[in-house]
């Protein structure tokens, strides 16, 4: 008995009944599809949250001096910074496993004022590292050198936007003086590079006002500028790129217990290290959770689908007790009658399972265009439900399949 | 000397209905056919025809008494084994035609080589050539539902040669037909038996149909009351013309 005839046998008797055998399937239906959406909703999330971190940069570490307390009036005291030695000191006892540490700090916003251009401005005191970590990518001049922090140079780093505004996108701005007012004192800075910001279309990590044009000056003129901080004799946070081969979460905890030692312990605060790694298991985390929950319907969904099937299929050997019969008068082998019956049932759950997965990744397409993740439905998860829904078939027909199998041939040609 | 196709030694059947009263149907059967032979079983109703035809069919085991089909010691073999037997070595012809209902007639008569593992295409061209010696070759894609009765008996007769059984047992097969219909069903019997050479083995209710075959069994409470050799008759039926 080939399995094409008993395909072809359960195909004639599914549409004798189409509806029921709809009706029958809504369960894997709704189960398959539940399956497929949320698979599809979150490999496209985990593929764009690796295609973030590849932009922003998987194996960094943001360090930041926190409040242990954040209902006091906590104030950072000028021994609570991290001073520039102690950076210096880490960086050599931990040379093998830091590439970088990028160090900042913001002057705020200011006005760019050249010619006719007007423009609001953010201005970030940078070191020569943070292009690396921050992935800056330059399109035009250098970025900021050891010798331009050494001298507390006027230079500054523009974006191609504020490029195009003032030069015209084929122009080269290097080399053309621009006047920036911050906090309120015009400085003259000269354009020495231009980088083309990196668009991070991500909601899990909302990098704040995207719309902001962000100039780049050495962090040594930054702090000059920075009235406030002519007092401070250090840094109050840094992120480090960790070499290639280091495990970002346990380099974290290092880093943690290793300037936590230089903090008096009458401190108000404590350092904090998290891990760029740390910060996308705990988005994917609430991914998981989520997709958890589904999982569990699905479950219950495809658990009630599949006795819907088995309940179908006791109630077609019922049916067709005489045709059974009449089968095994004309010489069907019990295995013959039983796989018809459990090919009958896999064909329903396959059915099911391939609406199901078409629905399934529709839904989810759907979903993740409207969190604005690209989306395509993952081949893998597709082929795991459709082997899935045949293993229900299976699973759930073989009972009614068996129990037409051993029907006495003279019983059943005498059911009416 | 013709060879014994079928011989029964003190076949019983019984049946338990609850355990202490056992309703014995047949008592003690003693049977020989001969390969070729065309039998008739006649009996009053309930007297065990169809009790008997189970049997001689391997659809039903006897609860006592040997049973050699073919030479073959029947107690001895499986279930699995006796639907190969059934497949390979019996047609069955039954009252009620008993056609499956969602298949067309040449799927009908294509299901025992279905089940006997030939091929499509060898399926397709017995089935074809069998549609044809019964004259349906113009229904052969038609469903059951849409046959006539003796229609449907000529399909369940195609079906019941496909596998070119050793013996044909038809119950009843011209039961739920009216005589002209049930004419023409019994002159396939006879030009089955006559060209092909096949046993058949015919139950009816009626003596006229009984008495064209060779020999008769009359049955009686479940057991063998009468045992005749019928004279030739001429019939003037269109058999032999067909
Ligand atoms: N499964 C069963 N359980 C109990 N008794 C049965 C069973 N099957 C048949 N019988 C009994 O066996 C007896 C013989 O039945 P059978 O069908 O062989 O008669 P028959 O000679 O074919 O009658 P008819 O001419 O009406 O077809 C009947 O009395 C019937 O009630
Ligand atoms: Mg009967």
């Amino acid at each position: 008995m080939n399995l094409l005839e008993n395909i072809r046998l359960a195909l004639e008797g599914l549409r004798a009944n189409k509806m029921r055998a709809l009706l029958t399937m809504l369960g894997i239906i709704i189960g398959i599809a539940s399956v497929m959406a949320i698979s599809t909703l979150g490999s496209a999330m985990t593929g764009s949250v690796s295609k973030t971190m590849d932009k922003i940069g998987g194996k960094n570490i943001s360090v930041s001096l926190t409040p242990k307390n954040y209902d006091s009036q906590a104030t950072l005291q000028p021994e609570d910074y991290i001073t520039q030695d102690e950076l210096n000191s880490f960086k050599e006892t931990y040379a093998d496993q830091i590439r970088a540490i990028s160090l900042s700090s913001s002057l705020g916003s200011g006005k760019l004022n050249s010619g006719y251009v007007h423009k609001d401005v953010s201005v970030t005191g940078a070191n020569p590292d943070y292009r690396l970590v921050n992935n800056i990518n330059l399109v035009q001049g250098r970025f900021i050198s050891d010798r331009d922090i050494q001298s507390s140079r006027n230079v500054i780093i523009i974006d191609t936007t504020l490029r195009n505004n003032l030069v015209g996108v084929n122009g080269d701005p290097t080399g053309m003086d621009i006047t920036v007012k911050t906090k309120n004192t015009n400085e003259t800075y000269t354009i020495i590079g231009v980088y083309e910001k990196v668009v991070i279309d991500n909601p899990l990590f909302n990098m704040g006002d995207d719309t902001r044009i962000e100039c780049f000056i050495p962090i040594t003129t930054a702090m000059s500028l920075n009235s406030a901080s002519t007092s401070i004799p250090g840094y109050d946070n840094f992120t480090i790129m960790a070499s290639a081969n280091a495990d970002t979460t346990a380099f974290a905890q290092i880093t943690k217990q290793y300037f936590i030692k230089n903090m008096g312990a009458l401190s108000d605060y404590t350092i904090e290290a998290q891990s760029m790694e740390a910060m996308v298991s705990e988005a994917t985390s609430m991914l998981s959770t989520l997709s958890l929950g589904i999982s569990v319907i699905a479950g219950i969904s495809l658990l009630v689908g599949g006795i819907g099937v088995m309940n179908i299929m006791l109630v077609s050997v019922t049916e067709r007790t005489k045709e059974i019969g009449i089968r095994k008068a004309l010489g069907a082998r019990n295995s013959a009658i039983r796989s018809q019956f459990i090919i009958e049932a896999i064909i329903i759950c396959l059915i099911g399972g391939i609406i199901g997965v078409g629905l399934g990744s529709v839904l989810g397409v759907l979903g993740s265009s409207l969190l604005k993740f690209p989306s395509t439905p993952p081949v893998g998860p597709m082929i795991i439900a459709l082997c899935f829904s045949m293993g229900i078939g299976v699973f759930f027909g073989y009972y009614p399949a068996n129990k037409a199998a051993k029907l006495n041939p003279i019983d059943a040609l005498r059911y009416e | 000397m013709r060879k014994k196709i079928i011989e029964m030694r003190g076949i019983v059947k019984s049946y338990y209905l609850g355990t202490p009263n056992e309703l014995e149907i047949l008592h003690g059967i003693d049977l020989d056919v001969y390969e070729g032979e065309f039998l008739s079983i006649v009996g009053p109703s309930g007297s065990g025809k169809s009790t008997l035809m189970n049997i001689l069919g391997a659809l039903d085991r006897p609860t006592q008494g040997h049973f050699f089909l073919d030479q073959l010691p029947m107690e001895n073999v499986k279930d699995e084994g006796l639907s190969k037997i059934r497949n390979e070595k019996i047609g069955f012809v039954f009252q009620t035609f008993n056609l499956i209902p969602r298949s067309s007639a040449l799927n009908n008569v294509a299901l025992p080589m279905l089940y006997g593992g030939k091929s499509r295409s060898v399926r397709t061209k017995r089935a074809k050539e069998l549609l044809e010696l019964v004259d349906m070759t113009a229904r052969s894609h038609h469903r059951p539902n849409e046959l006539s009765g003796g229609q449907k008996q000529r399909v369940a007769i195609a079906r019941a040669m496909a596998n070119d059984p050793a013996i044909i047992l038809a119950d009843e097969p011209t039961g739920a037909l009216d005589t002209h219909t049930g004419r023409m069903v019994m002159d396939i019997f006879h030009r089955l038996h006559q060209e092909q050479g096949k046993t058949i083995i015919l139950i009816t209710h009626n003596t006229e149909l009984a008495l064209e075959t060779e020999r008769t069994i009359r049955l009686k409470d479940g057991s063998i009351v009468e045992n005749k050799i019928n004279e030739k008759i001429q019939l003037e039926g269109s058999y032999e013309s067909a």
